[in-house]
């Protein structure tokens, strides 16, 4: 997938104009923003300010697609009510490995109608990036979403609005040629196959790892393949009630339990092999799709330096490969 | 198919309490769900108070979602707090349901503890439906205490019609449940029931309901008995808060219950770690 072609294009400074005033026209400008603490944020572009690379946001464009609280449908006396219907935004500056993240998520959320509504409004521009320290993309690991992709001087359509775009602004005859995927320091993570995986339920890593393991759940919400939720109500005043789609966690206490008490992933080993699970082997028809895009926010915000690649390199040596 | 999330207006047209905090509750939808197969769900919500999964008890045909509902949690609470003429919303129908056509031909032994009688009575109702239907229907029913039977009457009342053959456990009674004397019942456990129940394991297909306690001590020894496991049916229980394969609460070895399941033959299970 590192060698899928896409059409490519130079972009000299007349086109960048045109082609930021021609995504202005309809889409309001996202991307990353410097905080006073350091952090990088997802927010929305004060002014003509726009970045250059991309870089990993704090929160991954996830939050975009599913906000950590965003409603569904509203109740009254008249009965149920679609919730407003997202703006339409342009996220510039996305990392290749978030590209990944999103596709991921467009399948699981395929036949979702709020998430599909959300997905409609997005547009992504991916840029190049400086991998740091945590990062171990992998450009074979699955295809990747997005609209079109910026290096210095060149642009490329990975989706037909992207490619509408650039014919907009004259873009014509392009060369056929794969994305700037970053080499060198990023290397091949472990992956932990079906196999592995059952015949490991009583390795040690588990209680070792489970020991220091908080389940402050910071990992899972910074994943940008994370996508648990629960439903909540809340009512106002006047009688009328909304639910939301409000981000969940794997790590928490409720999560496996059902009514009555039964509680199907009881300790803090159980989820934590559940998220190694999630990630390495995925659910449902994703069965096999590792979906870990080596973004490494889980390990920059662990309080506890707990790191999956880790368990998964513990696994290969107790259990064998 | 796409998915909205949002529920259907659905009036609460009847509520008929059958033991202590385990009513019957009629729901009339607005618009018409998909006809229910025994073994699938819906999720009710409450506006304001949240939603949760059950599955309907009963095969009516007019459009009604009429389902067992024990008083378990918050959700449950305020519903049992509304009357009758009230609405609620509903999504679905989820999940896929017993293989009927699995049971066609082959004699049925469905085994339920506690509240699990409530989806094997629809699936119970499916077979009986079926008039070219030769084949026996056992039916094994464990429950804490006496009182916790549920379709008590109308399982002893298929029992003397001859439709059916049913055997009732009670884990624990001084006195066994009445007014049917003449009705099998012993104190223990369900799995009990199995031991010189006369049967031919190579003509049966068996059907499972109950709590997790239930599957692990029922699941294999019904294998033993010579039911293949691929014959052996079970509906799991999780918390299913979505009903579209999405949410993940339901994952059980690498599959959505509520979407890939709720049932699952035991061939499938043993290849499920944590499923059971």
């Amino acid at each position: 997938m590192v060698d899928a072609l896409f059409p490519s294009y130079p972009l000299p400074q007349d086109v960048v104009d045109d082609l930021l005033a021609a995504i202005r026209r309809e889409w309001t400008f996202w991307g990353p923003c410097s905080g006073e603490d350091g952090a990088w944020r997802l927010q929305p572009l004060p002014g003509d300010l726009l970045p250059n690379t991309s870089v990993t946001t704090l929160l991954p464009v996830k939050k975009l697609l599913l906000p950590h609280r965003a409603a569904l449908w509203s109740h009254a006396l008249k009965g149920y009510r679609t919730a407003e219907a997202a703006e339409p935004v342009a996220v510039i500056g996305v990392p290749l490995c978030e590209l990944q993240a999103v596709w991921y998520l467009d399948q699981v959320f395929a036949e979702d109608e709020p998430y599909q509504a959300r997905r409609k409004q997005l547009l992504l521009v991916g840029m190049t990036c400086e991998p740091g320290a945590e990062c171990r993309c992998d450009g074979e690991l699955m295809p990747l979403a997005g609209d079109l992709f910026v290096d210095v001087d060149r642009v490329w359509a990975i989706s037909r609005a992207g490619q509408e775009l650039l014919q907009e602004c004259a873009c014509s005859l392009p060369q056929e040629m794969p994305l700037p995927w970053p080499d060198g320091q990023v290397g091949k993570r472990s992956q932990i196959s079906e196999e592995l995986y059952l015949s490991s339920a009583d390795a040690a890593v588990w209680s070792d790892e489970a020991q220091r393991c908080l389940s402050c759940g910071a990992c899972s919400a910074v994943c940008p393949t994370c996508y648990c939720f629960d439903l909540l109500d809340s009512a106002a005043l006047d009688g009328s009630v909304v639910r939301r789609r409000v981000w969940d966690n794997c790590f928490f206490a409720e999560h496996g339990k059902v009514a009555g008490g039964h509680d199907f992933r009881p300790g803090r080993a159980d989820r934590l092999r559940f998220r190694l699970e999630h990630k390495h082997l995925g659910f449902g028809d994703l069965r096999g799709q590792n979906s870990c895009v080596g973004c490494g926010r889980c390990r920059r915000v662990c309080p506890v330096e707990i790191d999956l690649d880790r368990i998964a390199e513990r696994l290969h040596q107790e259990v064998g490969s | 198919m796409m998915y909205d999330l949002q529920p259907i207006p659905a009036l609460l047209e009847k509520i008929v309490p059958m033991v202590v905090d385990n009513h019957l509750f009629a729901f009339l939808p607005e618009q018409p769900l998909a006809e229910l197969t025994p073994g699938q769900f819906v999720e009710v919500s409450i506006p304001g108070v949240g939603s949760f999964p059950v599955s309907s008890c009963d095969l009516v045909r007019d459009g009604r979602i009429v389902s067992c509902i024990r008083r378990a949690g918050r959700v449950t609470d305020a519903l049992y707090r509304l009357k009758e003429g009230a609405t609620v919303g509903l999504r679905g129908p989820f999940g896929n349901g017993f293989p009927l056509e699995r049971f066609a031909g082959h004699d049925a032994l469905l085994i339920a503890g506690g509240l699990g009688m409530a989806p094997l009575r629809g699936l119970l109702q499916a077979l009986l439906e079926d008039h070219r239907r030769q084949a026996k229907i056992m039916v094994l029913y464990g429950s804490r205490e006496p009182g916790g039977l549920l379709f008590y009457e109308e399982l002893v009342g298929l029992s003397q019609e001859g439709r059916i053959s049913v055997r009732f456990s009670v884990d624990f009674a001084e006195t066994l449940p009445g007014p049917y004397p003449q009705v099998f019942c012993r104190i223990g456990l369900v799995s009990e029931l199995l031991e010189d129940l006369q049967f031919a394991p190579r003509r049966t297909v068996a059907a499972v309901c109950g709590p997790p306690a239930l599957y692990r001590c029922v699941l294999e020894e019904l294998a033993l008995t010579g039911i293949a496991a691929a014959r052996i049916f079970v509906t799991l229980e999780r918390r299913m808060r979505c009903g579209i394969g999405e949410c993940c609460h339901c994952v059980a070895g690498g599959r959505y219950i509520c979407r890939d399941g709720p049932v699952f033959s035991l061939e499938q299970l043993r290849g499920m770690a944590g499923a059971i």
